[in-house]
């Protein structure tokens, strides 16, 4: 990373509030070159509120549906540590790829998300199909979801590969981005 | 240097964006799917399947017809599909007895579907149903179904379960007593009785002929009978022997006639 690059670095990154009034930008500043960078600060706020929400959609969710079958004495397909843990890592990457998205950082953190989800796929896949007794004995039940968690496998990879491209894109010209994801 | 603000984004930008966003598309869309097949897939739960009690009844080609039903409720909004329901029936000794295949069938959304099941056994004497028309009994039932919900979760539910079975005749048992000679004729009671624990009337007649052990007619009788779920019978009638004719070592040839029907019942020996 270079320190002359905005990109490379959250912590390079200008405040909220130019320093400077915006009709008369600096002609090297992210303002002049069209794009307004939201302080660490402010980043790490939102990050922050996006786990929230991604904890109540990976984690809340799933524990709350296990939780209420398992109370019902039916066996559950997937432990609940299991779905904490990978759920506690797919919410704190992306809360951090979100902070670290005007750094060159951004397209290998998306890589990593995307595979780490693309990894939580595979293994609910694995346990497809959820066989269960229903309590009593005299009725078994397999539930075959191999197909839903083949076509969510597709969007992983789908996003894996635009994180490659943004990867290629920031390695390739550092900022050019940034005009775009962050426009004045 | 300035940048234009209003210039067009590079081709690899463009491209990692619009697959950023296809890939949120396909989660969300998914997402929405699994939500809506988890809520329909908890009212099919819900209304779950209903079945009628197994039923027999007599038919004229002497075998007995288990008729039933089950009913499934679809009032999700994805259809039941490549329904495929099988089932095995086999007596309280484990003898397999029949075998029952429904579908592929399809339930659609907001919909009922009603499978009749209807199979037919023949009570030859040395059948394996037989013992269905004399012995209360707990049928085992092994059932399995296959299906598709939502065009992409594939389901299989086996259940195997007891089914209990009233015998139409529990305790039957027919009789000739020791002959009598009156007026010139010897003269033998005959007696028979049962329990009805089917669940249809038994109306009709019964006719009791005795052979002897040459298979030499003796004679007969007919007993009418009008015998409702869960009653007794138990009736003596008393027959004039042909002359000549010895019941002992020989059978009593049964035949029951219900509703127009004529089914033969296995032959009774007579000690």
């Amino acid at each position: 990373m270079s320190s002359a690059n905005p990109a490379a670095s959250p912590l390079a990154s200008p405040p909220t509030s130019p320093a400077v009034p915006p009709s008369s930008p600096s002609p090297l500043s992210p303002e002049a070159l069209g794009y307004r960078i939201p302080s660490l600060t402010y980043r790490i706020f939102v990050g922050g509120l996006r786990m929230i929400l991604s904890f109540v959609f990976f984690v809340a969710l799933p524990v709350a549906a296990l939780t209420y079958v398992h109370a019902r004495g039916i066996p559950i397909p997937v432990s609940i540590a299991a779905v904490t843990g990978w759920g506690i890592a797919l919410l704190v990457l992306s809360a951090v790829r979100y902070v670290l998205k005007p750094t060159i950082a951004f397209g290998p953190l998306s890589v990593v998300l995307a595979l780490v989800f693309f990894l939580y796929l595979y293994y609910l896949l694995s346990l497809s199909p959820y066989r269960l007794v229903l309590p009593g004995g005299t009725v078994s039940v397999a539930a075959g979801y191999s197909l839903f968690i083949e076509i969510l496998m597709v969007a992983a990879l789908v996003e894996m590969l635009a994180g490659f491209l943004v990867t290629v894109e920031d390695l390739w010209s550092p900022r050019e981005r940034l005009p775009f994801d962050y426009p004045v | 240097m300035e940048i234009p603000l209003h210039r067009r984004p590079p081709l690899i930008y463009r491209l990692a964006r619009a697959l950023r966003w296809l890939g949120i598309l396909i989660l969300v869309a998914l997402l929405i799917f699994a939500g809506t097949v988890a809520y329909s897939a908890y009212e099919v739960a819900h209304a779950s399947i209903h079945s009628e009690s197994l039923t027999g009844v007599l038919v004229a080609n002497g075998a007995i017809q288990i008729g039933g039903s089950f009913t499934l409720t679809n009032p999700g909004i994805y259809p039941i599909e490549g329904l495929v329901f099988g089932a095995q029936i086999a007596n309280a000794s484990g003898v397999h007895l029949v075998a029952v295949n429904v579908g592929p069938e399809t339930v659609e959304g907001h919909s009922t579907g009603l499978f009749p099941i209807l199979v037919s056994l023949p009570i030859s004497a040395s059948s394996a149903a037989e013992s269905l028309l004399f012995v209360d009994q707990y049928l085992e039932v092994r059932a399995w179904a296959n299906v598709t919900y939502a065009y992409m979760f594939p389901l299989s539910v086996a259940l195997s379960e007891s089914r209990s079975w009233g015998a139409p005749f529990e305790g039957f048992h027919a009789s000739v007593g020791s002959p009598t000679f009156t007026n010139g004729s010897f003269i033998t009671p005959i007696t028979v009785g049962w329990a009805n624990h089917a669940s249809f009337v038994e109306a009709g007649s019964l006719a009791v002929v005795v052979d002897s052990s040459a298979m030499v007619d003796c004679g007969g009788v007919t007993f009418s009978m009008d015998v409702h779920p869960g009653e007794l019978y138990d009736q003596t009638q008393y027959e004039t022997l042909n002359t000549g004719c010895n019941p002992s070592g020989g059978f009593l040839q049964i035949t029951l006639s219900i509703a127009g029907s004529t089914t033969s019942l296995p032959p009774e020996p007579i000690p």
